[in-house]
């Protein structure tokens, strides 16, 4: 039973290092938005096509000076 | 308007071609009929939507339309500014707004509108992979603002901002960036102080399990000491970290002679801190922390929740308060050329040109240019006003109709708008603090405690013969058996869960005071136009031929005039027949002629009647006069120069408006409309809407709205039993009334001003919202004094055992919890707002943001 004196220091260490990771999250901001990714994850189901890529498209920005 | 119809089909569903009801392949919408192509594969509501459906196409962004339908999404319709952006460009505005991330990276944040979906997210997302030098987008659903990190030497933030603009989000500078940041630090600063709490709390429960079991099987002294000193170590962080909060409030309160609702906490905290502390070094005596530690883990975390449901409504309201307001400018240099500049880098005398659609950047004189300007936000007139060069007009409002260059003469604080802003900054500042009902009763409760715990100590020392520790024990006990917890708890969990239901409700409350307010409410005052009304014309009436209707229709088809848009919206059939139009003129103020299949049309006011040389009969302009007084404004339609038809624009009452007030009124409120429109035309709508005439006040500026709403708060403190004030919105000439109103509500669409001024904000269309702002004002309130029942209840039985000796630290770790789960299932199972499912069958209005 003596193990117990270093058993549940262990134990109590073990916790802080999941308590520290838990700050490092926080402070890293990926607690702030508990909305978009969800949300996010079922957007990998946009089955990617290749980027076009191609410069001529990208410059056909089509400029309307009215909106609807 | 062609590219409809060389498309290729790429996975979207294929709309039926020229069906009489077809779906926009960009939104999902009906299409109206006028826009609508036979022998196209797509069919587009606008020219937005076709834009944007070509340019991803272009970019190989069609996952976007599957996601779309994938995830049952609904679309909006594409709103393309087409401007350059070029006033983000300014170094100096990158300076305050951007901030520099590693080697050539600057980021910034941009409140997008027309964000509605999770496959926005995807597309915006994407965007790098089409724009070469944005390195990253990562848009917040919740809010609406995209975090962009760009390189500065590779691509300009004008040509991103271009870029978003022209997949139809229009970006804006997302501003109180500071304000924003401070308040996103105090939630995790409290995420952490709540994280350490749960932690310490769980194992100390684990422990003192041990205890608890050892105290029935003779544990052995050495064990028992050495779990008593884990658990005082482990409460250490919560006490001396976690609890600040706690402590910092109650002294604050003290100093104020307030007492806060913390003050029995921290009581409790340090009673029951300081007796454990002082019995585990003793080695005998009950010990308190898994009880302190739950306390303080518990009431961190529903603060949290609050925090956070507060935080998340306060900047989607402060995201939507910048829309409304001009941000730029084009200014015309000695040249005539425009450039588009910042609106705060404007001075008088600065020549700058407004387009269709566009706000007037600042007060001043129209130089060139003849048009009808939107000032239904500043004045409350529904009615377009005509202005021609000379005219003096003022920043904020729209320009509907044909460019005009306008020489600057005022612009900031000193033009009009920001006249009305200093009213209404003065109104906010002028504001009471709210006492909160949790506050008051803590005021009773810190008192019956302190008084309960002198009378307790007193009494077991006399009865003991003098024996201090157990007067001390039992002290304590009582402190932590009766420590609010479920009374801390009970109002932030019933505020969170009303909170983000009412959000999802179209109700975006500032603060939750405003709720207690709500419910006391007992007048309301309402705006008319953009708040009965839909604020944008409609044709609201017609006689006479309907060929001749049709005839007009055709020929305002290709206007992008105020009217033309009126004629467009009511049109409910396609065009028979494809109409040839020829020699078409637009009379500014007036009306437009044109050749319709070779037959000569006019359509336009009197004005335009005399210009074209056609006179009415008498029984025309007789309709027109009934119009006229009704505050409607009547059109003629002249066909082959014979006036054949006439119809009225007028500014109709949304669809829910009659439905929404008699709601109101039988749940006994009284009603008044307080309008900047013509008396003749409020009391029409007051008439309409069951209102006596002496409940209707036209004719009002926004000088005159706020010393109404200030006279009737004034007239009303001479009177006992009075309930609150309340004052509903949407324009900037509304805002310093609802500042100054017990509760202010803004109408969804409202201007930045009066989002900024109210305490609720809408951001579902129709009054309905109001409706069920009111009723769940009533139901919140209802759960709260529920759980304050069961927390006081909880107290007296806690309080009663403790007296009577029979409460040790196993049963008050097992009261408090216990308590604590029944207010939070009572605040959570509590029906307080209907979520939006339920709201978005009775919203009625205007169908999209």
């Amino acid at each position: 039973m003596a193990m117990i004196f270093i058993l549940l220091p262990l134990a109590v260490l073990t916790a802080g290092v999941f308590l520290a990771l838990f700050i490092w999250a926080v402070r890293t901001g990926q607690f702030d938005d508990l909305e978009t990714p969800p949300v996010r994850i079922l957007n990998d189901d946009a089955d990617r096509p290749l980027p076009t890529g191609d410069v001529e498209t990208r410059e056909t920005i089509v400029v309307s000076t009215r909106d609807c | 308007m062609s590219h409809a119809d060389r498309l290729p089909a790429p996975a979207a569903p294929a709309a039926p071609a020229a069906a009489m009801s077809a779906a926009c392949a960009h939104c999902g919408l009906d299409v109206p009929a006028s826009e609508q192509r036979t022998h196209a594969t797509q069919q587009f509501c606008c020219r937005g939507c076709a834009q944007v459906y070509q340019l991803l196409h272009d970019w190989g962004f069609d996952g976007y339309y599957r996601l779309l339908e994938r995830q049952g999404g609904r679309g909006v319709p594409a709103k393309v500014s087409g401007r350059k952006y070029a006033e983000l460009d300014d170094p100096a505005l990158l300076k305050i707004h951007a901030e520099p991330c590693g080697h050539d990276r600057l980021r910034l944040r941009l409140y997008l509108e027309g964000v509605h979906c999770a496959a926005c997210v995807w597309l915006v997302e994407e965007l790098p992979r089409a724009v070469d030098g944005l390195a990253s987008v990562r848009l917040n659903l919740a809010t609406h603002v995209a975090e962009v990190e760009w390189a500065p030497s590779a691509i300009s933030l004008s040509r991103i901002a271009h870029a978003l603009d022209t997949i139809g989000y229009t970006p804006h500078l997302a501003q109180d960036d500071r304000l924003e940041a401070a308040r996103r630090h105090n939630d995790r600063a409290l995420l952490i102080k709540a994280g350490v709490a749960f932690a310490a709390a769980m194992n100390i429960m684990f422990i003192h399990l041990a205890l608890y079991a050892g105290e029935l099987n003779d544990i052995s002294p050495e064990f028992a000491r050495f779990f008593r000193l884990m658990s005082l170590g482990l409460s250490l962080p919560v006490m001396l970290f976690s609890a600040q909060p706690f402590f910092r409030t109650a002294w604050a309160g003290l100093r104020q002679r307030v007492p806060h609702i913390d003050l029995p906490v921290a009581l409790a905290l340090l009673g029951a801190f300081g007796y454990s502390a002082y019995a585990t070094l003793l080695g005998h005596g009950p010990v308190y922390f898994d009880s302190l530690a739950g306390l303080v883990a518990l009431l961190l975390g529903a603060r949290y929740l609050q925090q956070r449901a507060q935080r998340l409504a306060l900047e989607r309201t402060s995201v939507l308060r910048h829309v409304a307001f001009a941000e730029f400018a084009r200014r015309l240099d000695a040249e005539g050329l425009a450039t588009e500049v910042a609106v705060t880098s404007l001075i008088p005398g600065d020549k700058v040109e407004v387009r269709s659609g566009e706000l007037l950047p600042g007060d001043g004189i129209v130089l060139h240019g003849n048009s009808q300007l939107d000032q239904a936000v500043l004045t409350g007139e529904a009615t377009p006003l005509p202005v021609g060069p000379g005219d003096w007009v003022v920043a904020g409002a729209t320009n509907l109709g044909a460019r005009l260059v306008v020489q600057i003469r005022a612009v900031g604080p000193n033009s009009r708008v920001g006249g009305l802003l200093r009213l209404v900054d003065e109104a906010m500042r002028g504001r009471a603090p709210m006492v909160q009902f949790t506050d008051r009763i803590s005021k009773a409760f810190v008192w019956g405690v302190l008084g309960l715990a002198t009378a307790l100590g007193v009494g077991v020392l006399l009865g003991s013969g003098g024996d201090v520790g157990l007067a001390l024990q039992q002290v304590v006990a009582l402190l932590v058996v009766t420590c609010p917890c479920a009374l801390g708890l009970a109002t932030p969990v019933t505020f969170t869960s009303a909170l983000a239901r009412a959000a999802r409700a179209g109700i975006f409350l500032k603060n939750p005071e405003s709720l207690e307010l709500t419910r006391q409410v007992d007048t309301l005052l309402l705006d008319k136009t953009g708040t009965l009304t839909e604020g944008k014309l409609r044709l609201v009436a017609t006689q006479g031929m309907p060929k001749a209707l049709d005839l007009a229709l055709a020929l305002e088809a290709e206007s992008a005039h105020p009217i033309a848009l009126a004629f467009r919206r009511a049109q409910r059939t396609p065009l028979g027949s494809v109409h040839r139009l020829e020699a078409i003129r637009e009379h500014p103020g007036q009306g437009i002629e044109g050749l319709v299949d070779g037959v000569h049309v006019a359509v336009g006011n009197e004005a335009l009647l005399r210009t074209v040389g056609v006179a009415p009969t008498a029984a025309h302009q007789g309709q027109a006069e009934i119009w006229s007084a009704q505050g409607l404004s009547p059109l003629f339609i002249a066909v082959a120069g014979q006036v054949v038809a006439q119809a009225a624009l007028g500014d109709p009452l949304r669809t829910d408006a009659k439905a929404a007030l008699k709601a109101l009124t039988n749940a006994g409120l009284t009603l008044h409309i307080v309008s900047g429109d013509h008396p003749a035309v409020v009391a029409r709508v007051a008439r309409e809407l069951g209102l006596t005439s002496d409940h209707a006040h036209g004719g009002m500026t926004p000088e005159a709205k706020r010393t109404f709403v200030a006279d009737l708060k004034a007239a009303r403190t001479q009177l006992p039993h009075t309930g609150k004030l309340m004052m509903v919105g949407d324009g900037v000439n509304d805002a310093a009334a609802l500042a100054l109103a017990d509760v202010g509500v803004a109408m969804q669409g409202g201007s930045g001003a009066s989002v900024a001024a109210a305490d609720v904000v809408l951001t579902r269309p129709g009054l309905m919202p109001l409706v069920e702002l009111w009723r769940g004002s009533h139901r919140v309130m209802n759960v709260i004094h529920r759980n304050l029942a069961f927390s006081l209840i909880y107290n007296l039985a806690g309080a009663g055992l403790t007296i009577a000796g029979l409460v040790g630290p196993i049963l008050a770790a097992a009261l408090m919890p216990l308590s604590s789960l029944t207010v939070i299932l009572s605040s959570v199972l509590g029906r307080t707002f209907q979520t939006s499912a339920a709201a978005s069958r009775t919203s009625g209005g205007r169908s999209w943001p």
